[in-house]
């Protein structure tokens, strides 16, 4: 890999950083809003750096860096990759992979793919310990009895499974998320939301059962509202949250598709 | 800084000035006669070769995209750029400090901070990484950066595995995943700083020189420090970054591949889970200020068991694994990484025992 190749593809890959970054908002497809900034600034260096190398290099700079280069060129020689007076090593050319991943597949966010592959097992962590006075910070206590409560499936399901007071039943909550059929042709589908901590490798799954409406086309993303179907027994031995609907209507992605 | 760094150059005209008139002047160099043999054409080479990569995207997002719709092609895609997209700003400033420590630090005042001894300056290093924010991704370059300044390469490894560990980031992550279990955040401290001194040490007793490839640099005799920067911080992108790319690509395959449910038969038995939970934080290579998020979410393990996972994560995984090869060579991954996993592990055990 030569210099105007190293410097190119570093202007590419921070092109592709800044494209899904700036104009668009693709990046949240794959990492947490917090990280757009930084990979702004990322991207700019890596332009920037890109740049400054092809400058020196068409201005003929390297020449006189040449002979000073020879000895770390032949320690390359030696482990039998780095040819000529490429000055990086052949795995640099991956470097491209995620600028075509970018540009050309634009890969989506996670769906109903990934909350089928991930099973029922999933679900926030049971934090019995914790009885304080409210662990859940979603506001269902400050709201009215009548109110609408807006909650994530995350909350939404945090509440159902570990809320021993049962603040949910009987009230009236709305939640977003996109739709995924039952497995092995069940009687119902899932409203589900991905729940990511830093980037999409480490995606949580959490889902509420629906029944009593017919299930709509996988991955499309809904507004519901409804009522907790309270269950018997413990909670905590519940898996599968069920959620009863009164209204429901079909939303476009939302800006950011994971909580 | 772009005024200092091309100090060498004609100050004439802006930068994107010369960058687009030294392209059309190429332009004319292309004759094939001379393919390969002057420096120019090599270059015009190269240029070609990138306007048809682009060509070619713009058309493969063209024709390709609507194609290109199976769910578990998507889903390796995504889980791919989010685990290079989330490394990448942490590779980018990593390497920009290591190459300001190697442009703007002058060795002498390593050799002040640091002491002489190797056996002293392992535990001083451990401690350091608790100072400096920073994840995997940048510590291999800055640990190549310190080597090749001077630094005892057994205080420099002990850096790299203390900083993702044990850095301020990671433990209040770890804290806010954890809430209410202050002694998991202890017990990550305490096992991952024990784990890297205790490496250190090691590697101070039985570690040969010659199984480090000593980073080499670009360094001119002479050079502005502006330039030595510049072509440090160029070095280090290309080096770490590719195995970067091979340690997403592995990563986000065994994501896609492995069904998490096999892990959760295991996670009954006591002394198999904590070792399931060890492998699945090498495969799943995720960033150690996220996986506290992810060891809490994984409720049927044992507290050990999620140690194990917060433990051996920061200091083995397939994306540092494949980062350490590019920057420290293959003859020093083969006996780093064991080693690692073997100290890592017993660390886990230790303190899982007596904290947990």
């Amino acid at each position: 890999m030569n210099r105007i190749a190293q410097g190119l593809t570093l202007v590419l890959l921070g092109a592709a950083a800044l494209t899904s970054t700036v104009p668009t908002d693709l990046y949240l497809n794959w990492v947490k809003a917090g990280f757009g900034p930084f990979l702004i600034a990322a991207g700019v260096v890596m332009v920037v750096l890109g740049v400054l190398v092809i400058a020196s290099e068409l201005r003929g700079e390297r020449h006189d860096a040449e002979e000073a280069d020879e000895g770390p060129e032949h320690a390359e020689h030696h482990e039998g990759h780095g040819h000529d007076h490429a000055r990086a090593p052949r795995v640099a050319w991956l470097l491209l992979l995620p600028v075509i991943a970018v540009f050309v597949v634009a890969p989506p966010a996670l769906g109903a793919y990934t909350v089928e592959s991930t099973g029922a097992s999933s679900g926030p962590p049971p934090r019995t310990e914790r009885s304080t006075s409210s662990p859940f910070g979603d506001g269902l206590e400050e709201a009215g009895p009548n109110e609408v409560t807006r909650l994530a499936i995350r909350e939404f399901v945090l509440r159902a499974w570990i809320d021993e007071e049962r603040e949910l039943a009987g009230r009236r909550v709305e939640l977003v998320g996109f739709a995924v059929p039952e497995e092995e042709g069940g009687d119902g589908w899932y409203l589900a939301r991905l729940q990511m901590s830093c980037c999409a490798a480490d995606a949580v799954v959490n889902k509420v059962l629906i029944t009593d409406r017919p299930a709509p086309e996988t991955d499309t993303w809904w507004r519901v509202r409804g009522t907790w179907v309270e269950p018997e027994g413990d909670l905590y031995d519940v898996s599968r949250h069920e959620f009863s609907i009164d209204e429901m209507e079909e939303v476009t992605d939302p800006p950011d598709p994971y909580e | 800084m772009s005024e200092r760094t091309t100090h060498d150059s004609a100050p004439s005209s802006s930068l994107g000035d010369s960058i687009a008139v030294g392209w059309d002047d190429r332009g004319d160099e292309l004759p094939p006669a001379d393919w390969g043999r002057r420096a120019g054409s090599r270059r015009t080479g190269t240029v070609w070769l990138f306007a048809l990569l682009i060509t070619a995207m713009a058309f493969g997002h063209a024709w390709l995209s609507d194609e290109l719709t199976g769910p578990a092609f998507l889903a390796w895609a995504t889980i791919f750029t989010a685990i290079s997209f989330q490394a990448l700003p942490f590779l980018v400033f990593g390497v920009a400090l290591s190459a300001a420590l190697v442009a703007f630090v002058p060795t002498s005042f390593y050799r002040r901070f640091i002491p002489s001894s190797p056996s002293r300056a392992v535990p001083v290093a451990g401690v350091s990484g608790a100072l400096l924010p920073g994840c995997e991704c940048a510590s291999v370059p800055i640990a190549g950066s310190l080597i090749s300044r001077g630094v005892a390469p057994a205080a420099a490894l002990t850096f790299l595995l203390a900083a993702p560990a044990i850095n301020p980031i990671v433990m209040i992550a770890t804290a806010v995943a954890f809430a209410g279990q202050p002694e998991m955040v202890l017990a990550r401290f305490v096992a991952s700083l024990l784990a890297s001194v205790v490496i250190g040490w090691i590697w101070v007793r039985f570690g040969r020189a010659d199984w480090l490839r000593l980073p080499s640099r670009p360094t001119t005799p002479g050079a502005s420090k502006w330039r030595v920067f510049r072509e440090s911080m160029l070095h280090d992108i290309m080096h770490a970054g590719g195995y970067l790319v091979v340690g997403a690509v592995a990563a986000a395959t065994l994501n896609v591949m492995v069904p998490r449910e096999w892990l959760l038969t295991v996670a009954g038995m006591p002394i198999v889970s904590v070792l399931v939970l060890a492998l699945l934080a090498i495969l799943l290579s995720i960033c150690s200020e996220a996986d506290a998020f992810v060891a809490v979410s994984l409720t049927d393990f044992s507290p050990t068991a999620k140690l194990a996972f917060m433990v051996i994560g920061p200091i083995v995984d397939l994306k540092l694994i494949a980062m350490q090869a590019g920057v420290f060579g293959w003859r020093f991954v083969a006996r780093f990484i064991p080693l690692c996993l073997v100290v890592g592990l017993a660390s886990t055990f230790l303190i899982g025992g007596v904290l947990l």
